[in-house]
């Protein structure tokens, strides 16, 4: 029941977001410098920020944004983690544990030095678009060690179940295992995976645009708009700068609670 | 306790320990004693050796020197020189020294400290920033005919000489103290490196008020070494500091509110914040943009696009003066009143750019060989105000088509790109400018400088304009007549403006938060004015 309901709330606060931003008569972007910092009206719900941008259309682009980047980060860490753990637990013991070391290796690394180097690496004309992928596919790319680990331990421990022997023994090749017998055992464990890593991801951004290594101006993003909280004089003028943070807050909930859910039937 | 709160938990105990860390360096005011917030440590006490913002300020506190500039007139005054003279030639600066002055020791002073106090600072192996300004410091000869009286000689005249002794404090002879032992108002009593550092009044200072009382007022000042503007702030509100330079204009519009009365808004300083292409031959550019970056056409309605006054009145709230020059109108003697520069016209700025070879086609510009104008702005991340008008100037370009992204760096990323890499199409920045004489901004001007921002260390000038520029520069730096020096400068302010190799913005204005408590304060848009007077300042103590 608690998981329905979230799962409304979640629909319709995606659904209000995207409804925000077709029928607003402003985009992200838009600066109306005759309003800046202006009080929730009418025509701005919840005010402006400093530069006169409506607050509700950014916060839902960041929430469009943020949500949808994390959802692709965490399917293309689970899939890499997926593929990784199958590789090793079906590799000879050399090669798994060259693939383990491997994976170890990335773990050791400092991810925001990595997210650095890889934002360096981008052209300095590279768009707002170009910089909020590529965040989220550093962030991907980042993330699998420790779940591949998991996966490969799973998958070692099922190699010697009944009915994979069994399945080996009718005659089925690693590949078809794999798809038939093993993936589906496997997403007891993939998808809580998979929901504990989108709001980790969610928060990772924020984290990075705070350090402003995240998505560039003018798109709006969760890290971006907690930025104006680190100021007490812009939180003295507005109350409204609360709003990300709060519904940032709202978001982790709604998936925490999910992931809370489909562990319990694990 | 909830999974998503946990990665909070370090947060939290960092922020605790900030927390204890702050209240453990909190230290009692002593009667009498001001305090305020430095935000760095200060690399040197040795007067003679100073090159950061921290230090100079503790040589100004403490530091006795001949001449002061007044920055009220704007004009050098006698100190510790009861009077001075400089030849017609200006080969020879005599001072005559006030009679009776002794050091905080108790020690006399005299032609023969001031001798030392000179020759230190222009020996070589002091390596003292203040003696690059005598040109030929080296051939420099000091004498002291009787013990009030200095003679220096010089192997050239050098523009405006009287201001560089406000630089060099006096110092008893072969007794070097590091602030110890000062002819100025205060000494050194107590330093603990990343906390606080103590000044004591000078009992033996020279100064006296019309009643005869010695000066300073105070007891002493106590400098906290604090780079966080929110607790800065925080301590100013709680009466615990009596003043905040350099306040943002958040703050300042926060601080309205709570203190009114205590927050000064002086207009606009002699700072500049600017944006530039960057000209450079070397830089690992297309060929097609470096071509866009020289095209004064290109630059100008650059320039032309951007509402100045929205960036005064968002970015720095209010706080700022749009800015057309290179010298800020607070710089009277200097700034050129007659200056002609590009108005502001989106309309205007697209038809310079067509006659320049750009068109539009949709909403984005082209170059002639169909290249899209793009490029992208650097600015340091962690100032708002610059970014904010980044951001700003993003759409006010966007109106004439150009697409611009904004790249926020950390600082040493942003000059590593600046000044070794070359590696960047345009910038946004601001200039400090502590001094009112032009002459302090040479190493900006100058083509074959490494601080020519735009295009540094040319071997010859690569334009016209900035070989103008170089000689209008240099004249204003030799020529004995003030007339001369005025109109070399206001044709550089000219060129610049006709060319904008800097594209100035806004000039932000100055900004300080005094303590209601305090008396004699002395107002002046100049970055150390509020601690020239600092010997007239008195704090009224609250009431029982």
């Amino acid at each position: 029941m608690k998981v329905r309901i979230s799962f409304v709330l979640l629909l319709l606060l995606l659904a209000s977001a995207a409804l925000t931003l077709r029928f607003m008569p402003f985009d992200y972007a838009s600066q109306d410098r005759t309003a800046t910092m202006a009080a929730a009206s009418a025509e701005h719900p919840a005010g402006t920020d400093a530069l006169g941008r409506d607050r509700v259309v950014r916060v839902s682009a960041a929430l469009l944004i943020g949500i949808g980047g994390a959802v692709g980060a965490a399917g293309i860490t689970t899939m890499i983690a997926a593929a990784f753990g199958l590789l090793a637990a079906f590799s000879p013991a050399p090669a798994a544990a060259l693939l383990l070391f491997v994976s170890d290796a990335f773990l050791s690394v400092p991810w925001l030095f990595l997210l650095m180097i890889a934002r360096s690496l981008l052209p300095l004309t590279a768009s707002p678009l170009a910089t909020a992928v590529t965040t989220f596919l550093v962030l991907a790319f980042l993330g699998w060690p420790a779940f591949g680990r998991a996966v490969y331990g799973g998958t070692r421990s099922m190699l010697s179940a009944e009915w994979m022997i069994q399945g080996r023994a009718t005659g089925l090749r690693d590949g078809q295992l794999i798809r038939l017998h093993l993936l589906p055992h496997l997403s007891s464990f993939l998808v809580p995976q998979f929901l504990i890593c989108v709001p980790a991801f969610i928060v990772a951004e924020a984290n990075l645009g705070a350090l402003g290594l995240g998505v560039g101006e003018p798109m709006p993003s969760w890290g971006g708009m907690l930025l104006e909280l680190e100021n007490s004089a812009m939180i003295a003028r507005s109350h409204w700068v609360y709003l990300p943070i709060a519904l940032l807050v709202v978001v982790l909930l709604i998936l925490e609670s999910f992931t809370t859910e489909v562990k319990s039937h694990a | 306790m909830h999974k998503l709160l946990r990665p909070l938990i370090p947060c939290a105990i960092v922020l605790a320990l900030a927390t204890i860390g702050a209240v453990s360096q909190t230290v009692q005011r002593r009667p009498g004693e001001l305090v305020w917030a430095i935000h760095y440590d200060p690399k040197t006490f040795d007067p003679a050796k100073v090159d950061d913002q921290a230090s100079e300020l503790v040589r100004y506190l403490t530091g006795g020197v001949l001449l002061r500039l007044n920055h009220a007139t704007q004009q050098p005054e006698p100190q510790l020189a009861e009077s001075y003279r400089i030849s017609p030639q200006g080969t020879l600066v005599e001072f005559k020294l006030r009679a009776g002055l002794r050091f905080s020791d108790g020690s006399a002073l005299t032609s023969s400290d001031v001798a030392w106090s000179l020759r230190r600072v222009l020996a070589p192996a002091t390596q003292s920033v203040v003696a690059d300004e005598f040109i030929s410091a080296g051939k420099i000869t000091v004498d002291t005919p009787d013990p009030l009286t200095v003679r220096m000689h010089l192997p050239q005249r050098v523009v405006a000489v009287a201001k560089v002794f406000d630089e060099i404090a006096i110092e008893p002879a072969n007794r070097p103290s590091e602030g110890r032992i000062t002819s100025g108002p205060f000494t050194v009593s107590e330093y603990k490196r990343g906390q606080y550092l103590r000044l004591v009044r000078n009992p033996n200072y020279w100064r006296r008020d019309g009643a005869g009382a010695h000066l300073p007022y105070v007891a002493g000042l106590r400098l906290d070494i604090l780079n966080n503007r929110e607790q800065e702030i925080a301590q100013f509100q709680r009466g615990e500091y009596d003043l905040v330079d350099g306040l943002s204009p958040e703050y300042f519009a926060l601080l309205a509110e709570k203190t009114p009365g205590a927050i000064h808004d002086l207009g606009a300083s002699l700072n500049t914040e600017q944006m530039w292409f960057n000209q450079s031959p070397s830089a690992p550019l297309p060929e097609y943009e470096k071509a866009w970056f020289r095209n004064r056409g290109f630059r100008v309605a650059v320039a032309q696009a951007i509402h100045r006054a929205d960036l005064a009145r968002i970015a720095y709230d209010g706080h700022a003066t749009p800015a057309f020059g290179l010298v800020s109108p607070a710089n009277k003697m200097w700034h050129n009143d007659a200056l002609k520069y590009p108005h502001e016209s989106a309309s205007d700025a697209a038809r310079l750019l067509a006659a320049s070879g750009f068109h539009p086609s949709g909403n984005k510009l082209f170059d002639s060989a169909g290249h899209a104008v793009k490029f992208s702005i650097l600015t340091n991340a962690g100032n708002s105000a610059r970014q904010k008008m980044a951001t700003m100037i993003q759409q006010d370009l966007a109106a004439i088509g150009m697409q611009v992204t904004i790249v926020p760096l950390d600082f040493p990323a942003l000059i590593e790109r600046l000044m070794h890499a070359q590696d960047y199409e345009a910038c946004l920045l601001g200039t400090s400018n502590a001094e009112i004489d032009p002459s302090s901004m040479m190493n900006m001007w100058l083509s074959s400088s490494p601080n020519h921002q735009w295009n540094p260390s040319e071997k010859i000038p690569a334009t016209d304009w900035e070989a103008e520029i170089d000689r209008q520069m240099l004249l204003q730096a030799s020529s004995p007549r003030e007339s001369d020096r005025k109109a070399a400068m206001d044709r550089v302010q000219q060129i610049v403006a006709d060319q904008q190799p800097f594209i100035y913005l806004v000039y932000p204005n100055t900004l300080r938060a005094i303590s209601p408590r305090l008396r004699g304060v002395h107002e002046s848009v100049l970055s150390a004015a509020l601690v020239s007077y600092i010997d007239s300042v008195r704090r009224e103590e609250m009431k029982q």
